[in-house]
């Protein structure tokens, strides 16, 4: 195809020179990733496809479909769902506090019918799009510093409060930091940005303090926090997971114990080995080699979905795309440190290699939007059109 | 294009920023995951070693393996204490995380009373964190193969099999043996910081009393490790046989007990209450050492309900009260023995008469005996035990002088056995009387006479009767009982090692004649024939008040509440004429000594005879020829050896 053709009216309309705009590359990527998962999924259950590897890969191809498909949907449909899609995922939080699904005392779920809703993973998106439509109608100057920051900085705390009531502090904080990166993103002043940094270093200990005396969480997550700062304190208690993911790391070594012989995660040391921990996994039999080749990928895919965001022409895809980047990295980046004992555990999965499809599903959507912003690059996207202000 | 061109610098200027702003946010994500790589390096390359450590411990687990206890045998290799197979349902306290629902499940494969089940609940929520708890003992092959089979969808329930301890006999050696029991938590407190680790193994016993408790570490053993390679809950996925560390087997215990004789003497007490102690009286060896009535003592292994507990402790007979170390009871006239040999050795002739019209006036009282005894010599007192004859030998020798003999043959002390309990008792003396009355230090000469007839401030146990027996009857050792014989095949000091006693042979010899003379023709002449042709018994009755009664001669209470009736004694050594065997036996409330106690020990004495070859040869012979003149039956002189064997008629050489 000849950079005339695809300046022809109409042309890049058409189905088939949107699935060549489609960036395979991040496709690789991902489905690199996903399938690493799958082999780990297939290694823990001691050489079985049952009962993880086998979903694990079916919902990672029909995701696959579902991102194509996202990819072609018109950024601008995207757009319009904005706000609905934020307003649906906080109505569902809503709900869920009122009629949830209690699942490991958290209350998480809502349940419709055989569906298993978790709306936290819509408002993943939904807060994203929110603030992309929101920041592609206001002026730069607005953006840096104003008034109307109030509306976003709302936008990312009533939800934020909501997950964290229920209580889920994994995603509370996935929440705040993607909405925070998609302000700065959007030109908030660096002077902000560091008197925020500033003034969040400086909290740090009165919540700590709070922390140990009892407010701010709730008992296992406060548990969970003090064990971080002090692993050793109770090594079969909550110490437990943390010192067991850095045995399963550590005695890992340079080239692993080898695929499937890893008697950390065989002989389940590790807690929730196919989910949370699957990294520990494979860095216990793939060891350090194999651990860097991961996040190797999941350098690659980051930097690739940050580029199509920096191509696009509007600014609700460079927002979307980008703000979507960053939760998939903070998952990353999240999820790693929390294995290797940087973090304390909060129940952020690896996304793509850790079992579980509400997260998948999630991942996926973000990235069928990433693509799509890479299909419609071009696209203008109307300042105005359907938005509140 | 919808947008004004005012717009199109504003548009730059959001382009522009997000364009840096992405770039350096790209650059945080690559340092983040670089720091990830960074910490991965630490992890996986600088600190493997560690790790790997780590790694193995966690996967390989050394199991405690429980040693065999050492098993206890009779003198003759009969097994009074071993171990058997016992099937067990072991309830695991890191994954049963609520026990009552586990409890249920376990409801259904086997019988859980609510009362078994309040019980469980109680000891789960006490012992230590991780110590799985037995809940049920003795399953069936059935039960223990259903509950293996049903194991996955049990979690915190575990079917295993380990050794109990059983005893064969039941309750005859209870009170020498004792048993094993469930470790308490006031145990496990004074075992120290760093307890034995077999002493927190579930269904681990320890002993509690008698030869259980007193060698429980020789008879523990040492636990052995068995290296198994297990998951994160402990439950064990490979076994590697190469790693095993065996456990050392307790040791072996052999007691100097036989048998034969302790079962028949059990036996013969039925529902009496009392004791029976025997000893060779050449090696200090007690053959039996027995306190009736007894209790089971696989029962207290399996552990009592309340219930039963209550029925033993609460029973007037006091089944677990060791009757031979730890009762005390007046001797009665079994010491007149004593005060004859301290009269003996104190110049008194043989010959010394008293006369005995049934009743004697002196100091104020009227001092009683039986029956009217007329005029006896020293060794008709003891025959006939006239006690106004020994109240007046009392009387002349003083309480220091019968003290000094009695103490000498053992009486008023305690022996080192090996097991707990002994109670000494008191041999009183101008001394004593001093040290223990502060109200009033003097011995007066009016309890001099109750002392010379074994009563009064006397009290001594069955052991020390019998040990004073057996002293009489060797005459040349102060013989030390010994009831541990060997000890990991280690003999331990033989009782024969021991100082000569300071008499002259031929008063010894006298008492003996004299004992000898009690059964021929004194108190025990019916009693205490042991029906065994040549081989006859010596020994001395006694009748001990267990009440005072104040009304006298007739009123020894033969009859009455059992609990008022008098003490039963009687001391023999057999046989008479050249003694192998000494004995003493205690029928609680069991009225005369002639009555109750020399009959009982005439059976287990024989017993003992019948087992010893040498005295077998004497009793088992061919039936003397009419022709031949033999000595009349029951006279054999002593020392004399028994007459060859003579063909039978009708047979040719």
């Amino acid at each position: 195809m000849t950079a005339s053709a695809i300046t022809r009216p109409g042309e890049r309309d058409r189905l088939s020179v949107k699935l060549g705009q489609i960036d395979w590359r991040l496709t690789g990527v991902i489905t690199l990733i996903a399938v690493a998962g799958g082999l780990m999924q297939y290694s823990i259950a001691g050489g079985h496809w049952q009962p993880w590897a086998a979903q694990h890969m079916l919902l990672f191809g029909a995701f696959l479909l579902l991102m194509i498909v996202l990819a072609v949907t018109d950024l601008r449909a995207w757009f319009v769902a904005a706000y609905p899609t934020y307003v649906i995922g906080l109505v569902l939080l809503g709900a869920v506090m009122v009629v949830g699904h209690s699942s490991l005392g958290a209350e998480r779920w809502l349940k419709i019918g055989p569906l298993h809703l978790q709306p936290s993973e819509i408002m993943k998106i939904g807060l994203v799009l929110a603030l992309a439509r929101f920041y592609h109608g206001l002026s730069a100057k607005d953006a840096q510093w104003s008034w109307k920051l109030l509306i976003p900085l709302g936008m990312i705390v009533v939800p934020t409060v909501l997950v964290l009531k229920q209580p889920d502090l994994g995603t509370a904080i996935l929440l705040a930091a993607t909405g925070l990166t998609v302000m700065m993103l959007a030109g908030l002043s660096l002077r902000v940005i560091i008197a925020g940094v500033v003034a969040g270093v400086a909290a740090m200990p009165v919540f700590i303090y709070l922390v140990m005396k009892g407010h701010l969480l709730k008992g296992y997550q406060a548990q969970r926090f003090l064990t971080f700062l002090n692993p050793d304190s109770d090594p079969s208690g909550s110490g437990y997971h943390i010192l067991q993911a850095k045995i399963a790391l550590g005695s890992g070594g340079i080239l692993g114990k080898g695929y499937g012989l890893g008697s950390q995660s065989q002989l389940n040391f590790l807690p929730e080995k196919q989910t949370d921990f699957i990294f520990a996994t494979l860095a216990e039999e793939f060891g350090f080699v194999g651990c860097i080749s991961i996040l190797v990928l999941y350098a690659a895919a980051i930097v690739i979905a940050l580029r199509i965001a920096s191509i696009s022409h509007s600014h609700f895809g460079r927002l979307s795309a980008a703000g979507v980047t960053a939760t998939f990295a903070l998952y990353v980046l999240i999820n790693g440190a929390m294995v290797m004992g940087l973090a304390p555990v909060v129940g952020v999965p690896m996304p793509l290699l850790s079992f579980g499809g509400t997260v998948m599903l999630t991942v996926m959507v973000a990235f069928g939007l990433v693509q799509s912003v890479r299909v419609h690059r071009y696209t203008e996207v109307s300042r105005g059109a359907g938005a509140l202000i | 294009m919808t947008e004004p061109a005012f717009f199109f610098s504003e548009v730059n200027q959001r382009q522009s920023v997000f364009h840096r702003r992405a770039f350096v946010m790209g650059g945080l994500a690559s340092l983040g995951l670089a720091a990830l790589g960074a910490r991965l390096a630490e992890l996986q390359i600088f600190e493997n070693t560690r790790y790997t450590t780590l790694s193995a411990s966690n996967q390989y687990n050394f199991r405690l393996v429980p040693p065999p206890r050492g098993r206890i045998l009779d003198r003759n290799g009969v097994e009074l204490a071993s171990n058997r197979p016992n099937f067990r349902l072991l309830l695991l306290k890191d994954e049963a995380k609520d026990p009552e629902a586990t409890l249920q499940a376990a409801a259904t494969l086997i019988p859980i009373g609510p009362e078994r089940h309040r019980e469980l609940l109680r000891e789960i929520a006490d012992g230590p964190r991780f110590a799985p708890v037995a809940i049920a003992d003795d399953l069936s092959w059935e039960e223990f193969s259903r509950i293996n089979v049903r194991n996955p969808e049990l979690p915190g329930l575990q079917a295993d099999m380990n050794e109990a301890r059983v005893y064969p006999f039941g309750g005859a050696f209870a009170h020498v043996i004792g048993y094993v029991s469930k470790v308490t938590a006031a145990e496990l407190k004074a075992a120290g910081p760093n307890p034995d680790p077999l002493l927190l193994n579930p269904g681990f016993r320890i002993g509690k009393q008698g030869v259980e408790k007193s060698l429980d570490l020789q008879l523990r053993g040492k636990a052995g490790g068995q290296k198994v390679e297990v998951d994160s809950k402990g439950r064990v996925v490979k076994e590697d046989p190469a790693g095993d560390i065996k456990p050392i087997p307790g040791q072996e215990v052999v007691l100097t007990l036989d048998a034969d004789v302790q079962n028949r003497a059990l036996e013969v007490f039925g529902e009496e209450s009392g004791a029976a102690v025997m000893m060779d009286c050449r090696s200090g060896d007690i053959l039996c050492l027995m306190s009736a009535p007894s209790f089971d003592a696989n029962q207290f292994v399996k552990g009592l309900t309340a219930a039963e507990y209550t029925a033993l402790a609460d029973y007037d007979h006091k089944p677990l009260f060791n009757k031979a170390l730890t009762a005390t009871y007046p001797p009665g006239s079994t010491f007149k023995t004593m005060v004859a040999l301290a009269a003996l050795e104190a110049g008194v002739p043989t010959s010394r008469t008293y006369y005995c019209g049934g009743a004697w006036s002196w100091g104020g009282r009227v001092w009683h005996c039986d029956k009217a005894h007329g005029t006896l010599d020293m060794k008709g007192g003891i025959a006939q035990s006239c006690d106004i004859y020994f109240y007046q030998t009392a009387l002349a020798i003083g309480p220091n002088a019968i003290a000094g003999v009695a103490r000498r043959f053992g009486l008023g002390g305690t022996f080192d056995i090996g097991i707990p309990g002994q109670k000494p008792g008191v041999i009183p003396d101008i001394a004593y009387k001093r040290r223990n009355f502060p109200k009033d230090p003097v011995w007066h000469p009016g309890e001099t006479p109750s002392m010379g007839i074994g009563q009064g401030y006397v009290n001594v146990n069955a052991l020390q009767l019998c040990v004073m027996c057996a002293r009489l009857a060797n005459s040349e050792r102060a013989l030390n009982p010994r009831l541990i014989q060997s000890i990991g095949g280690v003999a331990q000091p033989a009782g024969s090692q021991a100082p000569g006693l300071p008499f002259k042979p031929e008063n010894l010899a006298f008492i003996r004649e004299a004992m000898a003379a009690v059964v021929t023709s004194g108190t025990a002449a019916g009693a205490a024939q042991l029906g065994l042709g040549p081989v006859v018994m010596a020994g001395k009755t006694g009748t001990a008040q267990a009440h005072s009664y104040a009304g006298g001669h007739g009123a020894h209470g033969a009859v009455g509440a059992w609990a008022d009736r008098d003490h039963s004694w009687f001391i023999a050594f057999a046989p008479a004429d050249d003694p192998r065997y000494a004995m003493s036996v205690l029928v609680e409330h069991g009225g005369f000594g002639a009555a109750a106690a020399a009959p009982r020990a005439r059976e287990i004495m024989r017993v003992a005879l019948l087992k010893d070859p040498q005295v077998r040869s004497r009793i088992v012979k061919p039936t003397p020829l009419p022709a031949m003149p033999v000595t009349p039956p029951g006279v054999i002189p002593e020392g004399a050896a028994p007459p060859p064997p003579t063909p039978l008629p009708g047979q040719t050489a």
